[in-house]
């Protein structure tokens, strides 16, 4: 099933994120409201638009406002552009054993473009990657193009895989997402992976392709060695001199971005029927208290037993080099006694750095048939030498149809979650306990239950009044759910659901489709926050605005969501605001339809939020 | 122009003067780097947007590669402690270094708008020697100017850059890497190693490898992305001898689908046209005068002006867009930008 099953494509590489990080701060945005805080100290709107930016370029260097409000920033100048680079094909394995690298279509390039947006701007537990397409390999090569079915969308945040480097930099997550079969093109020519991969798509359970990548290691300021010694820490000294070359730069006009670079393993294999599209699926071996190893999904057939660690083993150093646990077995546990199965035991060799870059982190071990049979209906864990427990499976698993909703006040959404049961849909009967969570991951206090039908799902509708505002969903199966504890949403046990309710701004609606407005309650606030949509239009010019009326509409189209291309970047355009653009655009009437500070042991949450800086 | 003055290698013992050989044809690359980058724009603002997809996608990727390239041998005259100069070309008008394709006359390179002419062009810019038959030496002491190929402009640069000593290459001198753009592809140049890779990197892109049209990232070369276009044709895996053959799978070129753009604009008389156009073509001007300027001064080592020279490349580009649907006095007729530099600002290039 899924990435874990044969025929698979590996790839590896690096990744350039290139976010807009001003509105990841309170002080500068509202994500309840979805709008940019400007100034209250002067009144013209072309002067808070350059009064805001000045603050958020001087922000770089972390300011604290005379009412005691840390800002920081690291790229006021993004552009949320995120791509592959340096990314080729490192392996195709069709299952028939033999040499990962001896496929031609091995070295081909490896593209991917895409724009790194949140949906909840303050912390990082909801990552998404917009784009329009990816393609493994050229036109005219052997290839695999496929169109965009759905986002790629982040989990499975490790915060201590790299303990090295900057803040975000410690930490390694996993993107994914499917491509049905209609959004694929597969040139085959003599690659036999590819033959393999287009003959299993032949199958009716194959709905397409599910690509995987693990981010990892990621470097700010283009230079590993600013943070090693202030994990965390917002205003460090460390970073002055980087700053300060920023502040520079970003004075001195142009288009002055800042990526962060980060290293990638990648995988796409088949995306079967019932298997969700935006998080892995299979067999879930929780991260254990304390263990070294992070969460892995597993894959058990009856001679083999499959380990996704793309994800899970922590580098030691700016070197890359892997940590040595010595021997690890994959055991399977009778819950009733206690008793352990041997099934296979892998040593160091298998997820070094170099066996890492070679599989992506999957490790495939064989298994002795009998015994693969009495595990099928067992839990696997994975024990170290000393039989110390590093991953143990949780059955039962609840994963969000669609992990991150956005949805506006004046509407209602459907909330839809999947039960599995050792990796594959579960049926009826099974109780899913929801704990809502407050937008920075902790407990709001509120739980609900629900249980599956027959298909094993639940679902329940989301109807919000009032304001905008951001919460998550976490979904526990079963009799005995074990609630999120006040530190937060732990992405490495947790699964959960991220709502964004967009304000329906109706007032903004109803205001006068003048320039003065559009510009005060729409685009100023894209002007400021996101100056990259200033590249190609002046967002201040009525005239151009005027001109490109045509070209707006069409990106900033609801349809449009999706695309790589949609306006505001951000995704934050409530229907007031589009209301009003749209009126003004028309040249119609107004229409009446429509900073913290880091505790020594942070929380998941806080954690979450310190990514941010 | 800046003719290509080098001295065969061999009788050359005197550093110094290799290495103002050396900064000589640096300087050339760089004029041969910046003086594909306005024909290569002008073919590509020509297609409107939606329109010629494929085709237009393989010129972006080909412009961008070229900027890196004009970054790259900036980097090299920079670790030569040489001074990188960007001197705007003229059109109609040859390369630097009697650039053309290989045993040819030198090119004289045209604005033109997207057309099996303009792409015909891009290919006899990035045309291969395959093999190289002539050393550098014989062609360039020639009484009659012959065309040499950029395969062969770095080829003899590289055998001159390999005879510097050690102590010519300054460390850290002026440098533009990839840390706000073209992640993976600009790299500093601190001593011959680097330069080399920056050659290969160049060389390998622009007109693949002697026995592959792929180039070292396994991407289609310049010479054969614009042959694609040319030939209306996806290079393609074949089972010959040569191992591709264009097509059968189109690109879905329609030249029909073009902004119906003036050739070499330059030497068009804006005098008689709307005032729209003639706003346009002056919109043009000072955006590329103001990117030229601010070349010139990221590419001498001034922090950040790189992102100086990228706003005003989008302000080119807007520019364009604009001039390329403004009407010419002839209403069936627009222009696109001139490329015309002008002095703005007293730090800039005069």
């Amino acid at each position: 099933m899924s990435v874990l099953e044969t025929p698979r494509i590996l790839f590896s590489g690096q990744i350039a994120w290139d976010p807009i990080v001003t509105n990841n701060n309170e002080p500068f945005y509202n994500e309840d409201t979805s709008s940019t805080v400007f100034p209250q100290r002067v009144e013209d709107i072309e002067r808070k638009v350059a009064e805001f930016r000045a603050e958020a370029i001087a922000a770089v260097d972390t300011v604290t406002t005379p009412d005691g409000i840390v800002k920081w920033s690291w790229n006021p100048d993004g552009t949320h552009r995120s791509s592959f680079f340096n990314s080729s094909v490192s392996g195709a394995d069709h299952g028939q054993g033999g040499d990962l690298c001896a496929d031609p279509f091995v070295a081909a390039p490896v593209n991917f473009l895409g724009m790194l947006v949140d949906l909840e701007p303050y912390g990082a537990y909801t990552s998404q990657l917009f784009f329009d397409a990816m393609s493994l390999g050229i036109a005219g090569g052997c290839r695999i193009a496929a169109r965009r079915s759905t986002r790629m969308t982040a989990r499975y945040i490790n915060f201590n895989r790299n303990p090295i480097g900057w803040k975000a930099g410690g930490a390694s997550v996993v993107f994914q997402t499917c491509f049905g079969k209609n959004d694929l093109e597969i040139d085959a020519f003599n690659s036999p992976t590819l033959q393999a991969l287009q003959k299993a798509l032949e199958d009716d359970d194959v709905l397409g392709l599910t690509v995987q990548f693990n981010a990892y290691r990621t470097v700010y300021y283009d230079c590993p060695e600013i943070a090693t010694n202030h994990p965390g820490v917002p205003n460090t000294k460390a970073l002055d001199p980087q700053s300060a070359a920023l502040i520079a730069k970003l004075t001195g006009g142009g288009f002055q971005p800042n990526p962060a670079r980060s290293m990638m393993v990648g995988v796409a294999g088949l995306w079967r029927t019932g298997e969700p599209v935006n998080e892995p699926c299979d067999r879930v071996l929780l991260e254990s208290a304390n263990s070294p190893v992070a969460t892995a999904h597993a894959r058990l057939t009856g001679d083999s037993v499959t380990l996704d660690l793309s994800n899970s083993i922590s580098e030691t150093g700016l070197d890359l080099v892997k940590q040595d646990l010595g021997d690890l077995t994959v055991v399977a546990i009778d819950r009733n006694t206690e008793k352990l199965t041997k099934l296979a035991t892998f040593g160091y060799a298998e997820y070094d750095r170099t066996a890492y870059l070679r599989t992506s982190g999957i490790v495939t071990l064989k298994v002795d048939p009998a015994t693969a049979a009495a595990a099928a209906s067992m839990d696997l864990q994975l024990i170290n030498s000393e039989n110390d427990l590093l991953l143990d499976e949780a059955a039962l698993r609840v994963l969000p149809l669609v992990p991150n909703l956005y949805m506006s006040t004046s509407a209602t959404a459907l909330a839809e979650f999947q039960v599995y049961d050792r990796g594959v849909p579960a049926g009826g009967g099974i109780e899913v306990t929801f704990y809502v969570m407050r937008a920075d991951g902790t407990p709001e206090g509120q739980q609900f239950k629900l249980t599956t039908t027959d298909q094993g799902r639940v679902r329940f509708t989301l109807a919000m009044g009032g304001g905008g505002r951001i919460n998550a969903y976490v979904s526990v199966p079963g009799p005995n759910p074990v609630a999120p504890t006040a530190d937060g949403i732990d992405p490495q046990v947790n699964t959960y659901l991220y709502v964004r309710v967009l304000p329906a701004d109706k007032d903004i609606a109803l205001l006068p489709a003048t320039w003065e407005n559009v510009y005060t309650h729409v685009l100023a606030n894209w002007k400021a926050m996101a100056p990259c949509m200033d590249n190609w239009l002046d967002l201040s010019n009525e005239a151009q605005i005027r001109s490109f009326g045509p070209m707006i509409k069409r990106l900033t189209d609801k349809a449009a969501f999706e695309n790589y291309r949609y306006m505001p970047v951000t995704r934050d355009l409530t229907e007031g605001q589009r209301t009003l653009l749209y009126n003004f655009l028309d040249n119609a009437a107004p229409s009446v339809t429509s900073s913290e500070t880091v505790a020594t042991a942070p929380t998941f949450a806080e954690r979450s939020r310190l990514l941010r800086g | 122009m800046i003719r290509l003055e080098w001295k065969p290698i061999a009788t050359g013992t005197d550093t110094d003067a290799r290495l103002m050989n050396a900064r000589s044809m640096l300087q050339t690359a760089i004029g041969v780097e910046f003086g594909t980058l306005p024909p290569y724009l002008y073919a590509m603002f020509s297609i409107p947007p939606g329109e010629n997809v494929e085709a237009a996608a393989r010129l972006k990727s080909v412009v961008l590669q070229e900027m890196i390239h004009m970054c790259l041998a900036c980097n090299i005259l920079n670790a030569l402690d040489g001074k990188p100069v960007m001197t705007p070309p003229v059109y109609p008008g040859p390369l630097p270094g009697d650039i053309g394709p290989p045993g040819g006359k030198p090119l004289t390179i045209r604005l033109l708008r997207f057309s099996e002419e303009a792409m015909k062009q891009g290919m006899s810019i990035e045309e291969p020697v395959e093999p190289l038959v002539f050393p550098i030496v014989n062609l360039l002491a020639a009484a009659q100017p012959k065309a040499i190929t950029i395969g062969e402009l770095y080829d003899a640069l590289d055998q001159l850059l390999a005879s510097l000593p050690p102590e010519a290459w300054i460390k850290d001198c002026r440098q533009i890497d990839d840390s706000q753009f073209f992640a993976g592809q600009l790299f500093p140049v601190n001593g011959y190693e680097d330069a080399k890779r920056a050659i290969h990197d160049i060389v390998s892109e622009g007109e693949g490898a002697k026995d592959t049209p792929l180039d070292f990232q396994n991407e289609v070369a310049h010479y054969y992305r614009f042959g694609e276009c040319f030939y209306n044709k996806v290079l393609t895996k074949a089972n010959n001898p040569k191992g591709y053959a264009w097509g059968p799978k189109t690109l879905g070129v329609d030249w029909s689908k073009v902004y119906p753009a003036i050739p070499d604009p330059c030497t068009h008389d804006f005098s008689k046209d709307p005032p729209a156009a003639k706003a346009a073509q002056l919109a043009c001007d000072r955006a590329y005068s103001q990117m030229v300027d601010e070349l010139q001064r990221a590419m001498t080592g001034e922090i950040g002006r790189l992102g100086n020279a990228v706003r005003a490349m989008f302000d080119l580009r807007m520019a364009a867009r604009v001039a390329l649907t403004t009407p010419l006095a002839d209403p069936s007729l627009v222009a696109g930008p001139s490329f015309r530099y002008s002095p703005l600002n007293a730090g800039g290039q005069s």
